[in-house]
This record gives C-alpha cells, sequence and structure tokens, in this order.
C-alpha cells in the first residue's frame, strides 16, 4: 500500500514540476533555516558541556547596594577565602581562589609568546576536571611551577619534552613546567586558560595582592568553588550568603550579599538588574529559536495551502478510492506519507543548503559549528523533525482532502475554492503577519545600532592606537618611549593609562569632598593616566585646565569628567579636594584641576560613568596611547612604531590594536543580531512570495475560464489584474494590522535594556507596510498578468 | 435475496423548504438480477444508485443488503460492505490518472489485504479476460474511451463483486464500444452477478431482464 502511496506521490510530483519545485525549495529553505537555527541553539546550549561538572562547579559572586542601586559582579575581596574555609569548608570539594585572566609574556629560549592565563589555587586542575597530557595531575603544588596547555607547550617546546623546562614569565620570575594539558575546546569557558600558574605565586608579585589580604572592600579577586555531591547550589548560596556582611565590619553598609552563580549558567544566564538574575544570552537563544520556528511555519504553511489549492485535481482520485472502498483514515494515511515524501526531499535538499552556507552562517555569527555528521541523537532528533514537519505541513490537507465525499466529487459539482477558500486566507494572513512583524523588528535593530553608533564617544577613536605594556619589561620606560616614537615621525602625541580607554578597569569608593551630601555612597570609575592623556585622545577640557608636567603639584592632582562634576553634586568642581574617608590615610588628597568630556569607555547603550582621570604618579601603565601621524598611512605609521617598539624590546612580541576597531566590538553582539535577524527576514519573506506566488498561479489557473469568458465579453488585462490581485492584497493590510501591534510590543520590550535608545516612530511600520504591499503586489502580478494576457480561445477550448 | 430498500426518502433543504430527491422509494433486488433504471434527466437515477451503492446517505426508510441493515451502520462498516460485495462503473470511467492500468486494476485489492502475488494472479487474470495485456504500463490518458470503460469495468470486477453498479456506462462512447461494454454486461450477469445500470437508451435497457423508472423521484 505504501509503495502504491509513494508511487502516486511521486508522479503527482514530477507531472507538476513548477509546484513541486516551490513547494519542495520552499520547505527546504525553511527547513535549511531552522536547521542552522538549530545548530546555533544547539552551540550556545552545549556551552561548558566539556566541563562534566558544570552543575556544581560554582563561581561567588555578590550583590552590593550605593544608594539604594544594587551591582552584582564576580569579583570578591581576599579574606572571603579564609572566612569561607575557616567556617564552611564542609560545604565545598574544592575552593579555589584566582586572578582574573590576563595576557602574560611566556620566554624559552629565544621564543617569546603573549598567552592568556590564570594565577589559580592548586585545587584548579582537579576541579576544572583538566585533562593531564603530561606531567604530573597536581602540578600547582610548588609555588615555583607552571601548568601549559597543550597548544602553548607546543608553540614553545616543539618537539623538546616540556616537562621539567623552565620558562620565564613576563621577564619577572621563572617558572617549571609540570604539567601540559588538553587545551579546552573553544565554546567553553575558560577556553582562553592557556596556562596556570600557583596561586601563591601571584601574592608575593605586588605589594597592592599582598596588602588586600584582610582589605574586605578590595574587590579584585575570583573565587570558584565545587561543590558535593549531596548538596546544592541553592543550600550553599543560603548558608554563606552573609559570610562577607557579618565579617567585613564597614563592608556591611552595602549588604554584600554572596550567592553561587553555577558554571552552567555562566554563558547563558548571567545578568543581573537590581541583584536580580534576569538571563543574558539565553534571551538571544529563545528568540532565535522563536524565529526558526517561524519560519519553518511560514514554510510549512506553503505546503498547507499549495496542496488545498490543488485538492480540485486530487478530488477525483479520492472520490474514487472512496468509492473502491478505501477507508477515510487510508486516504489521510496516503496524503500523510505524500508529505513525508516531499518533506524528506526537502530534509535532503536543506542539508545540502545548510553546509553550503556553514562557513559564511559561521563568520556571521562568530561561531566554529560543523555539522554534526556522527551524532546518532543529531540524526535521531532530524527524524523527528522530518515526522514532525510533515505532520505540520501535511496534517492539514490530509484531514481536508480525506473528508471529500465521492458523490460530491465523481458527479463533477465539486468545487474545492469554496470550502478551501477560509483556512487559506487565515494562513495567508499569518504567514504574512510574520513577514511584516519580522520587517519591523529587523528596521528596529538596524536603527538601535545606528543611533548608538552615531552617539558622540567623547574622542577621537580614528587614528588612536593602543599598545598594551602589562609587563615589568616597561617599568620606568615611558618617557623614553614616548620621545622615542614621537621622533620616528609616526606619532604625534602619546600618553598611557591604567585601563584601555574602550573598558573601566576600576572603581572606588570611601572618599569625601566639601559639599559631599550626608550618607552619600559614591562609587567612582578610576583611571590613572600620564600628563598627554587628554591631549592624545582629543578629550575636551570644559572647565578648568589639563595636567601639566611643569607643576610638581600635578602629582596630586585629577581630572573628573562631566558626568562626576554633576554626580558628585559640585557646579564649581575646579579646586575641589577628594580626600580619602580614613583619616589616617597616608596619601595626599587629590586636587580637582579640570572637568573633561564624557567619553563612552563602557557600553554605548548606556549613560556615561562618572569617573576620575588620576596623574599616573606611579608608572602604573597598562596601555600606551598613540596618536597616529595624520599626514602618513596608517601602514606606515604602524611600521614605524613597530621599528621603534622591537629595537627596545626585542625579546617582546609587538601587539597593537586601532581604538576605533576596539569600540566597534562593543556593537559586535547587536550588530550579528542584526545581521542574522535581516538576513532571516529575508528568507522569511522569501519564503512567503514563494508560497503566494504559487497561490497566485493556482488560482490563475483555477479561473482560467472565468478569465477567457470575461475577456471575450470585453474586461481588459487591467481589470481581470485587479480581479486576482485585489484579494491577496486584503489579506496583507489585515496582516500589517496584526503584525504592528504584537511588532511594538516586543520591540519596545527589547530596547528597555537599553537606557541610551531609539524611539519608536510611526515611519518604521508605515515603511514595513508598503514593502509588505509592493512586495505582495509584485509576486501577484507576475502571475496576474500573464493570466490576463492568456489567449482567451485558448483557454476556454481546454475545457 | 440481496437487497430491499423500504420506504427510502431522501431530500435536501433549499430556501427552508424540503425538496424531494427521492419519494418513497421501495425495491428488491434479487441475486443474479439485471435491472436497468430509466427516466428522464434529473429524476433521481444518480441519486437512486448512489444510494444502493452506499457513497450516499438517505434521509428515511429502511435498507437491508445481505440482510445487514445498512442505515444502522457506521461509515467504516458500510465502506467494508461495499468494497466487498459492490463494483461500481461510471460514465465517466474515473480511472486515477497517475497509476497505470495494471496500477489501476491493482488498487482495489490493496484496500483488501490481498498478498502481492495473489494481487498478481488475480490482475493477470483480468488483462487477460479483457484482451488488454498488452496495454498494462501504460496510462488512462493513453486509451481510447471504450478502452478506459474497459479498464473500469475490469476495475469494478477485479474484486469479484456480488453486486455491479453502472451510472450510464456506455454514456460517452460510441455505439460500438457501447454495444462490446453492454455484452459484457450480459455475459458476467450470466455468470451470476448481480447487475443495476442506468441508462438513457432503450436498447441497453433491453439487455436486463427488469426496467425501473423514476419520475421526480418517485418509481412510476
Ligand atoms: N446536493 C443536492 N442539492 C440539491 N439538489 C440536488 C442535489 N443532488 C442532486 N440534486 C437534484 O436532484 C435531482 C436528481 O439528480 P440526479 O443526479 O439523481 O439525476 P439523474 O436522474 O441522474 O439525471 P441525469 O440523467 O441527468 O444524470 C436533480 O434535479 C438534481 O438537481
Ligand atoms: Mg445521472
Amino acid at each position: 500500500m505504501i509503495k502504491n502511496y509513494l508511487k502516486i506521490a511521486w508522479r503527482n510530483l514530477m507531472k507538476n514540476k513548477a509546484y513541486s519545485t516551490i513547494n519542495i525549495g520552499g520547505l527546504a529553505l525553511g527547513m535549511a533555516v531552522t536547521l542552522m537555527i538549530g545548530l546555533w541553539v544547539y552551540d550556545e546550549l552545549s556551552h561548558n558541556n566539556y566541563f562534566e561538572k558544570k552543575d556544581r562547579i560554582a563561581q561567588i559572586f555578590q550583590s552590593q547596594t550605593f544608594n539604594g542601586n544594587i551591582g552584582t559582579g564576580p569579583a570578591i575581596p581576599r579574606p572571603l577565602e579564609m572566612a569561607l574555609r575557616e567556617g564552611y569548608d564542609d560545604n565545598f570539594k574544592h575552593i579555589v581562589m584566582s586572578s582574573w585572566t590576563t595576557p602574560l609574556y611566556l620566554n624559552y629560549k629565544e621564543k617569546s609568546l603573549s598567552k592568556d592565563g590564570n594565577y589559580m589555587q592548586q585545587g584548579a586542575p582537579d576541579m576544572l576536571g583538566l585533562t593531564i597530557l603530561k606531567g604530573e595531575k597536581d602540578g600547582l603544588r610548588k609555588i615555583n611551577s607552571i601548568m601549559l596547555s597543550k597548544s602553548v607547550s607546543e608553540a614553545l617546546f616543539e618537539d623538546e619534552e616540556p616537562i621539567g623546562k623552565v620558562v620565564k614569565v613576563n621577564s619577572q620570575f621563572d617558572a617549571e613546567v609540570t604539567a601540559v594539558y588538553e587545551d579546552i575546546p573553544v565554546n567553553n569557558s575558560f577556553n582562553d586558560l592557556q596556562f596556570i600558574i600557583p596561586w601563591e605565586k601571584y601574592l608575593t608579585l605586588y605589594e597592592w595582592i599582598k596588602n588586600a589580604e584582610d582589605q574586605w572592600g578590595n574587590n579584585s579577586f575570583q573565587l570558584f568553588v565545587e561543590i558535593p555531591e549531596n548538596s546544592s547550589i541553592e543550600q550553599v548560596t543560603s548558608t554563606i550568603k552573609d559570610v562577607k556582611k557579618e565579617s567585613s565590619g564597614d563592608e556591611a553598609e552595602f549588604n554584600p550579599q554572596l550567592f553561587l552563580l553555577p558554571m552552567k549558567d555562566w554563558y547563558l544566564r548571567n545578568s543581573f538588574q537590581n541583584g536580580v538574575q534576569v538571563g543574558g544570552r539565553i534571551k538571544y537563544v529563545w528568540l532565535f529559536g522563536i524565529i526558526g520556528t517561524f519560519v519553518l511555519l511560514l514554510a510549512c504553511i506553503n505546503f498547507m495551502n499549495l496542496s488545498t489549492a490543488r485538492s480540485e485535481k486530487r478530488a477525483k482520485e479520492v472520490g474514487i478510492r472512496k468509492s473502491i472502498g478505501s477507508q477515510r483514515k487510508q486516504i489521510i494515511n496516503q496524503f500523510l506519507s505524500e508529505s513525508f515524501l516531499v518533506t524528506l526531499f526537502a530534509y535532503v535538499l536543506a542539508v545540502v543548503m545548510v553546509l553550503l552556507f556553514l562557513n559564511a552562517f559561521n563568520d556571521l555569527s562568530r561561531k566554529e559549528i560543523s555539522f554534526p555528521w556522527q551524532n546518532i541523537t543529531f540524526w535521531l532528533i532530524s527524524l523527528v523533525f522530518i515526522i514532525f514537519t510533515s505532520l505540520l505541513a501535511g496534517s492539514y490537507p490530509a484531514l481536508y482532502l480525506s473528508s471529500f465525499r465521492p458523490v460530491n466529487v465523481l458527479k463533477g459539482t465539486f468545487t474545492a475554492g469554496k470550502y478551501a477558500g477560509l483556512p487559506r486566507k487565515i494562513l495567508v494572513v499569518l504567514q504574512f503577519t510574520v513577514s511584516v512583524a519580522f520587517i519591523i523588528g529587523t528596521v528596529i535593530v538596524m536603527q538601535q545600532i545606528n543611533f548608538a553608533k552615531n552617539r558622540p564617544v567623547g574622542y577621537d577613536t580614528k587614528g588612536l592606537v593602543q599598545i598594551p605594556v602589562m609587563s615589568r619589561d616597561f617599568e620606568g620606560k615611558y618617557d623614553l618611549m614616548r620621545t622615542e616614537f614621537i621622533n620616528s615621525g609616526a606619532v604625534v602625541e602619546m600618553s598611557a593609562s591604567s585601563a584601555p580607554t574602550t573598558s573601566i578597569w576600576s572603581n572606588r569608593g570611601g572618599f569625601t569632598w566639601d559639599g559631599k551630601p550626608d550618607s552619600f555612597q559614591e562609587d567612582l570609575a578610576w583611571t590613572e593616566v600620564t600628563p598627554e592623556y587628554a591631549k592624545s585622545l582629543n578629550l575636551k577640557i570644559i572647565k578648568g585646565r589639563d595636567f601639566s608636567r611643569e607643576l610638581a603639584s600635578d602629582s596630586n592632582a585629577v581630572l573628573i569628567n562631566e558626568t562626576a562634576m554633576k554626580y558628585m553634586g559640585l557646579t564649581d568642581p575646579v579646586g575641589t579636594f577628594i580626600r580619602d574617608e580614613d583619616e589616617e590615610d597616608p596619601f595626599p588628597p587629590k586636587k580637582i584641576i579640570g572637568v573633561v568630556q564624557d567619553m563612552i569607555a563602557q557600553s554605548p547603550y548606556e549613560p556615561v560613568k562618572q569617573g576620575v582621570y588620576g596623574f599616573d604618579k606611579y608608572g602604573n601603565n597598562s596601555f600606551y596611547n598613540l596618536r597616529l601621524n595624520p599626514n602618513q598611512s596608517a601602514s606606515d605609521n604602524i611600521a614605524a612604531i613597530e621599528n621603534v617598539f622591537t629595537s627596545h624590546f626585542p625579546d617582546i612580541p609587538f601587539q597593537y590594536d586601532f581604538v576605533d576597531t576596539e569600540y566597534g566590538e562593543k556593537f559586535a553582539a547587536e550588530e550579528r543580531i542584526g545581521t542574522l535577524s535581516a538576513v532571516f527576514t529575508a528568507l522569511a519573506i522569501l519564503i512567503s512570495c514563494l508560497g503566494l506566488f504559487g497561490l497566485t498561479s493556482y488560482v490563475a489557473e483555477q479561473r482560467k475560464k472565468e478569465i477567457g469568458v470575461r475577456k471575450v465579453l470585453g474586461a481588459s488585462v487591467f481589470n481581470v489584474w485587479n480581479m486576482l490581485s485585489k484579494d491577496f492584497l486584503k489579506l496583507v493590510v489585515i496582516s500589517c494590522f496584526i503584525a504592528i501591534p504584537i511588532a511594538y510590543y516586543v520591540m519596545n520590550g527589547w530596547l528597555q535594556d537599553y537606557p541610551y535608545r531609539v524611539l519608536l516612530e510611526w515611519w518604521i511600520f508605515l515603511l514595513a507596510v508598503i514593502g509588505a504591499m509592493a512586495i505582495t503586489i509584485l509576486t501577484v502580478s507576475f502571475q496576474a498578468i500573464r493570466a490576463a494576457n492568456a489567449n482567451p480561445i485558448k483557454s476556454l477550448r481546454t475545457e | 435475496m440481496l437487497l430491499q430498500l423500504n420506504n427510502i426518502f431522501k431530500w435536501v433543504q433549499q430556501g427552508g423548504q424540503r425538496v424531494f430527491l427521492l419519494k418513497d422509494i421501495n425495491l428488491t433486488v434479487e441475486e443474479g438480477e439485471f435491472i436497468s433504471i430509466m427516466g428522464p434527466s434529473g429524476s433521481g437515477k444518480s441519486t437512486l444508485l448512489n444510494v444502493i451503492g452506499m457513497l450516499d446517505d438517505f434521509d428515511e426508510g429502511q435498507y437491508e443488503f445481505l440482510s445487514e441493515s445498512v442505515h444502522q451502520l457506521k461509515e467504516k462498516h458500510r465502506a467494508n460492505l461495499y468494497k466487498q460485495y459492490i463494483g461500481f462503473v461510471f460514465q465517466a470511467y474515473h480511472l486515477i490518472d497517475e497509476l497505470t492500468v495494471y496500477e489501476n486494476l491493482e488498487m482495489p485489492l490493496l484496500y483488501k489485504k490481498h498478498s502481492s502475488s495473489e494481487r498478481k494472479a488475480m490482475v493477470a487474470d483480468m488483462l487477460d479476460r479483457f484482451n488488454i495485456v498488452g496495454k498494462k504500463d501504460l496510462f488512462p490518458t493513453q486509451l481510447s474511451g471504450g478502452q478506459q470503460q474497459l479498464v473500469g469495468v475490469a476495475r469494478a470486477l477485479i474484486g469479484k463483486p456480488k453486486l455491479i453498479l453502472a451510472d450510464e456506462p456506455t454514456g460517452n462512447l460510441n455505439s460500438a464500444q457501447g454495444e462490446e461494454i453492454m455484452d459484457l454486461f450480459k455475459q458476467l450477469n450470466k455468470e451470476g452477478v448481480t447487475i443495476v445500470q442506468v441508462t438513457h437508451s432503450e436498447k441497453n435497457a433491453a439487455y436486463g431482464g427488469r426496467v425501473i423508472n423514476l419520475l421526480d423521484g418517485r418509481m412510476v
């Protein structure tokens, strides 16, 4: 029986090639989109799957309240470690203090590499479940050891045996390689962990780290834990949440609340608003999941519509089969197996499309997704997907076609149009509702990106280059390097700063100043800069003056930004002193000498944070900021800079970034979403148009005789075109009315995440409506005009 | 007795009024009969034939088929009943255009769960009997009207039905082709198959034993 069904299905497909192409092609396109999105969603959801214990590994986060605002983050103070070890050891299998991931220079013989890694406590390799390829598992036992990832080990030692070799780190200390571990794959946290050095070493390196041992207010470290199997994240969180509040004295005023964020949530659910977890990337996983489902739905609707539109042709067959003794159930099975066949074809085609476009998609989405040929689960899911799609696409036509009564059909009085009209119209409306909503959504995302991009940055990012200098080698070299760079002619001005211009690395509080409101808990972004900072960035001074090297007193001076001026409640800030609240503070007070324009250092979608730029007394350089010579090409400038750099630091790889590119990175996430949704919107529209095209051609064929008669009676081409297009246009208008409020509601919600956002303007919606109408008219007209131009005598004779 | 209709009424609602298609039909068909239904166009011949064939419902009355009460049966049972005992022949042949002659003949058997070798043998028998072995791989559109109706009759017969219902089987054929089909019916009837046909031609009606005349849905 199945064979007979499939035979009929196959012959029907071959007989109506145009119909089959539209049907299978459209469905394949929809499935390809869904597959692609499915792979993307899977990739997102499988983040951190490398770690078997991702449910039990957690990072300690804390929420603190400043002036009524709750801020949440992973930075914790050092004394927390001892408090947990001493009072709550039973709650943990591992407690691992860690530095932030930082690039360090690793030297072996004449080789020098800049790699990212952490200083971590001894439990790290066991907690993370690192696969040790060489050396000892417990590789952080001795203070002078270093564990390397396989790729770094190979890059450094090539064929030599790495274990026992001594690496020079940052020209600062020697470390002996104790272990080589398998690289942590991309799509996992710690995938940039190229080396691990014992935490104890870290403590010996800088005075401020040592001093932090009992400073509850110095939130500069990370703490990872593993909980035992018989415990839960919630349980441990409720046990330790007040540990800092109870032990930290003064800090209790900020109401620090500790909690564990399990590793499985680090990537997708790491966003907090006012101390409450509000998701994160998971929202995009949902968004694309929904888009994928809708695109598939659109393609299925095409299938349903085209199948029912063709029902008149199949009605006779149904009638005959029923009169010969087929039950309704059997007819349903027949049409379902037909839809299964089509879906199967479409699936194969979809897989081909995915393979063709996977690279492009990876570039767009910055992923490294590969086609899961060997994954049995994937094929099982695919099978379920095919069955689901064929049911979704085929059930309506199957139920509809099988309901024909043989008497009606065989008598020839049957016309499908009367019965099938309404559901088909509803489906078309649904399709265009989705398309119009997609158009509106995409336009708004694009607008929001442009809006943020056009926002003044506050300084000149073009022609500005930054070089990371976070190594002992650069200590005390600033003046020399500045002179050398400027003398090379490639650089017109240069400064150094403790953080990149595109980020804030340090926030401070605990100050007082004249006119500070009572119980005001300030939180200031703090960056140490050399006196040439404003000049090199082209950052405008709007009050007071810039730093001056000639004035010795400027070593205790600061600049603040416009927002800080308002934030601190100062109308005339110049001359005001910022003092430490702690009376015994050994450092002299800082004098505000000027106010600079706000510059966007963090998110371009958020207000600029109140910031202080302190005179860099101690050579706290992390970056050089170089203003390139505008009269020379960028490549000449860079070549000259590299020349100077390597002549002074032959052992250090030359690294640099263009600040405008770095700044552009801030838009990357939104831009990716914008591009992806534009692509998906285009595909959704294409699929809908394919369906509409198919549908019009059927209506035109159905009404061929009528059109012929009308033309003989004197109807013009325009009359006929109008007659055929009108119905569809009406449907599209209805779709617009449904889509606009939905799109408005959803996009308004999306925009709420951005404090700095576009207004939803009416013309966006009008544009979408006009766009949808234009597309409909174009699609429909092609068939309508063809039908209208057909020779009436010919079409009448075919009956 | 093969079947019996008692006081069958069928109507449709039109503008709040009942329009009767069949009025008080009483008819008994014995096994082995050859009946012709006649009457002017619109008198309800096709309607009656469809009711007998269980393709159409009626609104009042009783219908017994082989001592089963058709009016009380569910759709599924009814389909089982007619697929086992009844074969249809249509004026417009109604072959499935996408299937070959062979496959068209095979189709009724697929709904009856015959094994594939049985099916092969039965189809081969029919092809042989109707002299259309050479045409078995052609599609219906490649045949003449007479040949198509031959396949239609063969298809109706392949399930070995007790009753053949034919609605103007020769309506679309020329007289020579029509005669061939009527001879075939006569031959079948001799072999014991009961036949009820609708026809407009006195000549064709003469092949049968009994003639039923309809006028405005009523037997006269
Ligand atoms: N569903 C229906 N609704 C209304 N009237 C119907 C319906 N079905 C049939 N009729 C009417 O019933 C009458 C009988 O129709 P039927 O097809 O049985 O006639 P017939 O005797 O076979 O005619 P012909 O010789 O032309 O084939 C006709 O007048 C027809 O218009
Ligand atoms: Mg009739």
